[in-house]
């Protein structure tokens, strides 16, 4: 079914026909009229019990014959010169059996965790204690880890030449190339502009203008980075990964040691977590491949590297800082006509402080927008991409300005953004929060607990975001269709907790009309077929649609069988049921049509093309989906203690057609926590002084506890948008955009005034509300 | 006053010169050196070395014009169950089953779980007790196996998720935990799942509310952000609740109408 097609797309009570150019191959698309039985179920993980049970097996957890273990010594210092490296006594230590220096006489090591050398022994113990064997002198450079003491013209200067971005699978797929000049340590980032917002700030009648904070986030997945590579021959080599993109792993891995990506088998069935940070074969901040691949070829033995939680805070990624100077600019009866964001962040040694989209393309409505970012380095562990790089800092910024705006010049904040958003998505998404969380009657009662300056105060607020459906066209999902009537389907994808095995083995129970139980899914090894990386939240939307269109080709040959079982001539009219196929009065079990399959099986491998549809509005620069999402925060803040309480959030979120109800709830969940915790109480701290990591553990390094959680309420506004033949697209990073900045501008009216920097602690309560005091 | 001739900091020289001795001979402890070399005529057990090193430096130490800290004992101290360097038999109950084994004083339960026994369903996460990534029970009590050394459960029973349940079924809870979605990546699921069967069998269960399960899990660190699903599993056993009843905060889907109730242009 090919060509110009006529679908039902929409949403809420917004639906009309559209017509589509459905691309050769591709099935109708499931719109707004199809009503399905299994997608979009609440279908508990089809790999549930493993979990459970204890049985699924991490890269942590993989023991191979002759398995060795390696550890990685580190420098000590925020910036040296390595005057004297000496291996020699480690090679002697007990149970070693390869080392392998990274760094060599000369290097200027430019962050406190950066790779030495490493050790590969035969129990973990013995390669961590050979490290203090290894004779290291370090000439101790000066050195900067302060964002704002780099900016200074005098500071010391972190990179003596040019530096090139580096991205990754994870970031935000078409953001603009960040290529500027380096200056001292600044080095401008991507910009957007509209119009000329300078001007147009020159001419307003109405302005604001703050400056913002945001911290260093880090990512702390439960499973740190970790690898086991063994090696079958000088030329092929197996390996395991904590991994969001396996093909990614081999790829980086062929190309450190000069092999062909098809002697490579990467291997990742269980993964704890990557949120950004598990891309490529090495870690970010640490060559954890090359060291291990090295170790392995040295000893001829496999060789197992797994950081400790230590390196996996220092030298593992992390979300860049902020320092975003927001300017408004409106007419005299309250339009926003400008607005400009100066951002600068420090991504360490590394680039990636840009600050999202909520700026330029949420507030279209504003005729003149600049936002610029650009980096600055400092001495300390590289950056990279954390769910919606760049996102929650810019909203958080651009969000809270429109706040303290609408507080000044008397609006409501929601009408504010109803004035200047015209996703109509969006804004049906405001107007039910609006109704739902009670906006106005908890709006009155925070102003009448300002009034009267109570001691406990509540308070609400909201945030938007914008994400794209980057779903692409690279998977080849295979589906075997036996004799037995059962089903497989392979593909070289990893599940890195969004579920999405469960998702798939749904769309084939759904075009088949079968039980989940005789559907078998297999993931996770590059030898089951390209798959595709999960970042910038495009799994589902690349991967579903291929499942579907394999599971399609199939249903057709089979079809065929039917057609000739049941001796008609066409397969039109054919009534597939649980039981098995019928025409009118005739009908052939499922069992026994599959039994009639000539060959083993039948074989099919499906694709799925670009996105051809982009109901009701694309995402610039694109033309796929923009997707919608809306903020709801509550907070409770006492004023004596400073303690704020996020105490209820209201997540009202597009994702396309829902695939699982329960998944989904969890992905949503995952981002509003991981927004509170980046609100309230995760930073990366370091020492001015020293230029080390003072928090790098899970102690002090403070991510959301089950007593932190709101009561998180969801509300899916599905969007029929046509885009591909399920209609999925992503949720992860857009469930933690809105978080920190709703919780903010909760904040801001629990007291009347804001707090601009995160996280936001007692101590930054109680300042503000001194300073409030004191007017 | 007089010089002290000896080293108070170090080992005496006739400690330092047992301490040589020892290093050539075969360690033993009750069941093994002894037996093993019978023909050394030095034969120094374990206990023979601390008992030599402990007179000698006791020797050592009565210098007439120090003050002794305490009287000087003629009986050496009593070393029986004393571990040195060397691995110690181990004898507890894990998961039902008896494990005889050894291991070093310093190693960990979890290291011992972990790299010795196979059990890798336990985790390594933050190995200082700041997670509960590593709980397991001992003797019902959940405790973080980093946080113990492995001959701390000597005659204990030791409970892994795996043990939760008789042989490969799952517990109530267990299933609970798929029914509810209370696992993503699944890293903190062991955790979570030790912690929660140890409040449930604390009795009371009918009566328990959200914020009791959430005390029960502070412990338990997750980033996916599976702390409501985990609460709707644990109140869902204890409340008795059927597999498929769902419970937990709303969750509303709007989708488009049916395409007979649709109004037109709307």
């Amino acid at each position: 079914m090919a060509g110009k097609t006529k679908l039902e797309l929409g949403y809420g009570d917004q639906v009309t026909s559209v017509t589509v150019n459905v691309p050769d191959g591709e099935p109708r698309p499931w719109d707004a009229s199809d009503q399905l039985r299994v997608v979009g179920e609440p279908v508990p993980r089809i790999d549930g019990a493993l979990k459970v049970s204890g049985k699924a097996r991490f890269t942590h957890d993989i023991a191979v014959p002759d398995l060795l273990h390696a550890a990685v010594l580190r420098s000590p210092w925020p910036c040296a010169v390595i005057k004297r490296i000496d291996l020699a006594p480690a090679r002697t230590q007990p149970g070693v059996e390869a080392v392998f220096a990274v760094a060599a006489v000369g290097d200027k090591l430019i962050f406190a965790g950066q790779d030495i050398a490493a050790v590969a022994a035969t129990r973990p113990s013995l390669a961590k204690a050979a490290l203090a064997a290894i004779v290291v002198e370090y000439e101790p450079q000066p050195f900067v880890v302060d964002t704002r003491a780099a900016m200074h013209a005098k500071a010391v200067q972190v990179h003596d030449a040019a530096v090139d971005e580096q991205r990754t699978g994870a970031d935000e797929p078409g953001a603009e190339q960040a290529s500027g000049k380096l200056s001292g340590n600044v080095r401008p980032g991507r910009s957007q502009k509209r119009g000329d917002a300078k001007r147009a700030l020159n001419q307003a009648k109405l302005s604001f203008e703050a400056t913002y904070e945001t911290q260093c986030h880090t990512h702390s997945a439960l499973e740190t980075h970790g690898i086991v590579v063994r090696w079958d021959k000088p030329t092929q080599a197996t390996i395991w990964a904590s991994t969001q993109s396996i093909f990614s792993v081999r790829d980086e891995f062929a190309a450190i040691f000069g092999l062909e990506p098809s002697k490579v088998q990467v291997i990742s069935k269980f993964v704890g977590g990557g949120f950004g940070a598990k891309f490529g074969a090495n870690a970010p901040g640490s060559a954890i491949a090359k060291i291990a691949g090295e170790l392995a070829r040295q000893a001829g033995k496999p060789v197992k590297l797994m950081l400790d939680r230590v390196e996996e805070q220092l030298c593992t990624g992390n979300r860049p800082d902020s320092i975003q100077t927001v300017k408004l600019g409106g007419d005299a009866k309250g339009k926003l006509t400008a607005i400009h964001v100066q951002a600068y962040g420090s991504a360490g040694i590394g680039t990636g402080a840009g600050v999202g989209r909520n700026a330029s393309a949420v507030y279209t409505k504003v005729d003149h927008v600049l936002v610029e970012s650009a980096d600055v380095f400092t001495h300390a562990g590289p950056a990279v991409a954390f769910r919606a790089p760049g996102h929650p800092q810019g909203a958080f910024a651009i969000e809270s300005a429109l706040d303290e705006f609408a507080r000044e010049f008397g609006v409501d904040p929601i009408d504010l953004r109803l004035a200047h958003d015209g996703h109509p998505v969006r804004r049906w998404q405001l107007e039910l929060g609006r109704e739902r969380f009670n906006w106005d009657a908890r709006r009155q009662a925070a102003a009448d607990m300002r009034a009267r300056q109570t001691r406990i105060r509540r308070g609400v607020g909201c945030a938007v975001s914008i994400w794209g459906d980057f779903g692409g066209t690279d998977a080849r999902v295979t589906l075997e269709l036996r004799r037995d009537g059962t089903i497989k389907v392979k593909n070289g994808l990893q599940d890195i907790g969004g579920g999405i095995g469960t998702i798939m083995a749904q769309i084939v129970a759904e075009v088949f009309v079968r039980p989940l139980g005789s559907i078998t899914i297999e993931i996770g090894d590059s030898t089951l077929g390209p798959g595709v990386g999960s970042g910038g939240s495009k799994t589902t939307a690349s991967i579903a649609p291929a499942v579907r269109n394999a599971a399609e080709l199939a249903k057709s040959e089979l079809a065929k069988v039917a057609a000739k079982a049941l001796d008609v001539s066409s397969t039109k009219n054919l009534v597939w049921t649980h039981e098995g196929v019928s025409l009118g009065r005739q009908k052939i079990g499922w069992g026994e049509l599959c039994k009639r399959i000539s060959g083993e099986s039948i074989v099919t491998i499906g694709t799925r093309s670009r996105t051809f549809a982009a109901h009701p509005r694309a995402f610039p620069g694109f033309t796929a989906p923009e997707i919608a999402g809306v903020q709801f925060a509550e907070v409770e803040v006492d004023t004596w203690t400073g303690e704020v309480r996020c105490t209820q959030i209201l997540a009202v979120h597009d994702c396309g057609r829902v695939m699982n109800e329960l998944t989904v709830r969890s992905q949503i969940n995952g981002g509003v926590i991981l927004g509170v915790g980046y609100a309230l109480m995760e930073q990366r701290i370091m020492d001015p002084s020293l230029g080390v990591m003072l928090n790098p553990n899970l102690e002090q390094y403070k991510a959301c506890g089950a007593k932190d959680v709101p009561a998180i309420d969801v509300l899916l506004t599905e969007v029929a948008s046509g885009n591909n033949s399920t209609g999925a697209y992503g949720i992860g990073e857009p469930a933690t955009i809105p978080t920190a900045a709703a919780i903010a501008n909760a904040v801001g009216d629990a007291l009347g005034v804001h707090v601009r920097s995160l996280p936001i602690t007692p101590a930054k309560i109680l300042e503000v509300l001194a300073t409030q005091g004191s007017k | 006053m007089d010089r002290v001739p000896h080293d108070r900091a170090g080992p005496s020289r006739a400690g330092r010169q047992v301490l040589r001795r020892a290093r050539d001979d075969t360690f033993g402890y009750p069941g093994r050196g002894m037996s093993e070399s019978p023909s050394k005529a030095r034969g120094l057990t374990r206990r023979g070395l601390f008992r030599s090193i402990g007179s000698a430096t006791l020797v050592a130490g009565c210098v007439k014009q120090d003050p002794p800290t305490e009287p000087p004992d003629p009986r050496p101290p009593a070393l029986d169950e004393a571990f040195g360097l060397t691995p110690a038999r181990l004898e507890f109950v894990l998961d039902g089953q008896p494990i005889e084994t050894e291991a070093e004083a310093r190693t960990t339960l979890l290291s011992l779980l972990r790299d010795e026994l196979g059990k890798p369903s336990t985790k390594l996460v933050c190995d200082r007790g700041a997670c509960g990534a590593c709980m397991v029970l001992v003797d019902g009590v959940p405790r973080n196996s980093c946080m113990l050394l492995a001959h701390d459960v000597a005659g204990a029973a030791v409970t892994t998720v795996a043990g939760l349940a008789p042989g490969d079924a799952l517990s109530p809870l267990q299933l609970a935990f798929v029914e509810h979605d209370a696992l993503q990546c699944g890293f903190c699921t062991s955790g979570m799942l030790i912690s929660s069967s140890a409040l449930l069998e604390q009795g009371q269960a009918r009566a328990l509310t959200r914020a009791q399960v959430a005390d029960a899990i502070a412990g338990n660190l997750c980033r996916c952000g599976t702390y409501p699903h985990v609460i709707d599993a644990v109140l869902a056993v204890a409340h008795g609740q059927a597999p498929g009843e769902r419970n937990g905060t709303e969750l509303i889907r709007l989708r488009a109408p049916a395409p007979t109730n649709r109004k037109q242009g709307r």
